[in-house]
């Protein structure tokens, strides 16, 4: 009887639990942005901020450490490959520079958007996501510093990924890779638009809704569309097309696309101050 | 230092939430980490029971969540349950042998993981990806089981228990 009666009173414990748990996720959701909660997370973060970031700072060696042993291999093959990259781009930027000054000139005479003209704020991450199921960087810039939620976040390679969550010296950045991101790309050879998805970190994006008609070549590049009401501007290199084939009876190619930005090992990062056009 | 678990569970879910977010979120195998704090819950319910469990892992999981961007709240609640079960299940369990709290360890962690998965695409926050899912719970069940001795001790001193000897002890 008394074994019952505790086993009771135990799951009365659990129910409360639970029942404020579901409570809170309930308040979450339905406070939205700048709810009470949404507050009290922004708020926590910044305390915590500084002790974060002190030991960050002394763990720092831990982590290179260990990823050091489990990828020299990687390192020394990716730094033949950057030097030889370095070399090709050196005298690629030479032909170019020339063309480029052309372009410019044409964008601004037809008052285009172009990437490099939307103000930016500088930002360096300080921390990757805690957790298993959502891939997300933390960097050292929030409200304070005009970073608000939805702005684009890209490196000088191209696109990172926008700004889910804005404390007062914090802000969150959902990657592209993640699997609840899309991105409007647009096939840099065809102009065709379609929808990047994420699909985890060590995955190349998947593109959808591309027609089957559509000539997709292999490696080529893959940009963010900035049609009307996009969530970023166009024209930011996304990544170059991996694959793309059409599986039999299917409406829409299947395309796979490797982000040009290494996204496991960024380090400095740009938050563009971009509004959304009406 | 003191000995009541009113301070000392909330410095040992600090300390642990420092060491997941600096050091674990490095440590990365196959692009999955240990979850530190999902450990503690475990840890709690097998030193405490279903009670001491279920409350150490609402207040590592809701700790956590401060720091996620899952909706507040879901790590405190599928936590809690996590410590609860391994309560309930360690009463009636003979403790002799040094694996059983590892083994403990890596089938809650890997249920909890899951548990996590599913609610979290239930509120439509993370979307299941079942290749991936599958290396999550395998990951996280054999780190946390490696991580659970160190687990067992912190939260053993933070609710003031004298480790059993041959329970704890790996």
């Amino acid at each position: 009887m008394a074994v019952y009666r505790r086993s009771r009173r135990h799951r009365f414990v659990l129910f409360l639990l639970v029942l404020t748990s579901v409570t809170v996720i309930t308040l979450d959701f339905r406070g939205g942005d700048g709810g009470f909660l949404d507050d009290a997370r922004g708020g926590i973060r910044d305390l915590f901020a500084p002790v974060q970031s002190a030991a960050d700072r002394v763990f720092a060696p831990v982590g290179d450490f260990f990823g050091g042993l489990t990828r020299y291999g990687d390192v020394k093959a990716e730094n033949e490959r950057l030097r030889r990259e370095l070399e090709e781009a050196r005298s690629r930027n030479l032909r170019q520079a020339g063309s480029e000054r052309e372009r410019e000139k044409l964008l601004a005479l037809q008052q285009l958007e172009f990437g490099s003209n939307v103000p930016a704020v500088a930002a360096r991450v300080v921390s990757t996501s805690p957790s298993n199921f959502q891939l997300t960087l933390t960097i050292d810039r929030g409200s304070e510093h005009r970073v608000a939620e939805g702005m684009p976040v890209v490196t000088g390679a191209g696109l990172v990924g926008r700004v889910v969550d804005v404390s007062r010296s914090r802000a969150t950045v959902l990657l592209i890779t993640d699997r609840s991101s899309n991105v409007g790309v647009r096939l840099q050879s065809s102009g065709d638009v379609g929808v990047a998805k994420g699909s985890g970190a060590r995955d190349p994006l998947t593109v959808d809704l591309v027609d089957v008609e559509t000539n997709v070549a292999e490696g080529e590049a893959v940009v963010t569309s900035g049609l009307q009401q996009s969530v970023f501007p166009p024209a930011i290199p996304v990544g170059r097309v991996r694959s793309a084939r059409v599986p039999p009876g299917a409406l829409q190619k299947e395309i796979t696309v490797d982000p040009v930005v290494d996204l496991g090992r960024v380090e400095f990062v740009k938050v563009l101050h971009w509004d959304p056009q009406p | 230092m003191t000995s009541d678990p009113r301070l000392r569970v909330p410095l040992v879910i600090v300390t642990a939430l420092v060491i997941h977010l600096s050091v674990l979120s490095r440590l990365r195998v196959a692009g999955v980490m240990p979850d530190l704090m999902l450990l503690l819950a475990v840890a709690g319910g097998i030193t405490g029971g279903s009670v001491q469990g279920a409350v150490i892992g609402f207040v590592s999981g809701m700790t956590v969540d401060f720091f996620l961007e899952t909706p507040l709240g879901l790590s405190g609640l599928v936590f809690s349950v996590t410590g609860y079960c391994v309560g309930v299940a360690q009463t009636g369990i003979l403790r002799s042998a040094w694996w059983i709290p590892m083994l403990t360890a890596f089938v809650a962690s890997a249920a909890g993981q899951l548990l996590f998965a599913v609610a979290g695409a239930v509120v439509g926050a993370t979307p299941i990806d079942t290749g991936h899912l599958l290396v999550v719970l395998l990951v996280v069940g054999v780190t946390n089981a490696l991580l659970a001795p160190l687990a067992l001790r912190l939260v053993g001193w933070s609710l003031a228990r004298q480790a059993r000897p041959g329970v704890y002890v790996a």
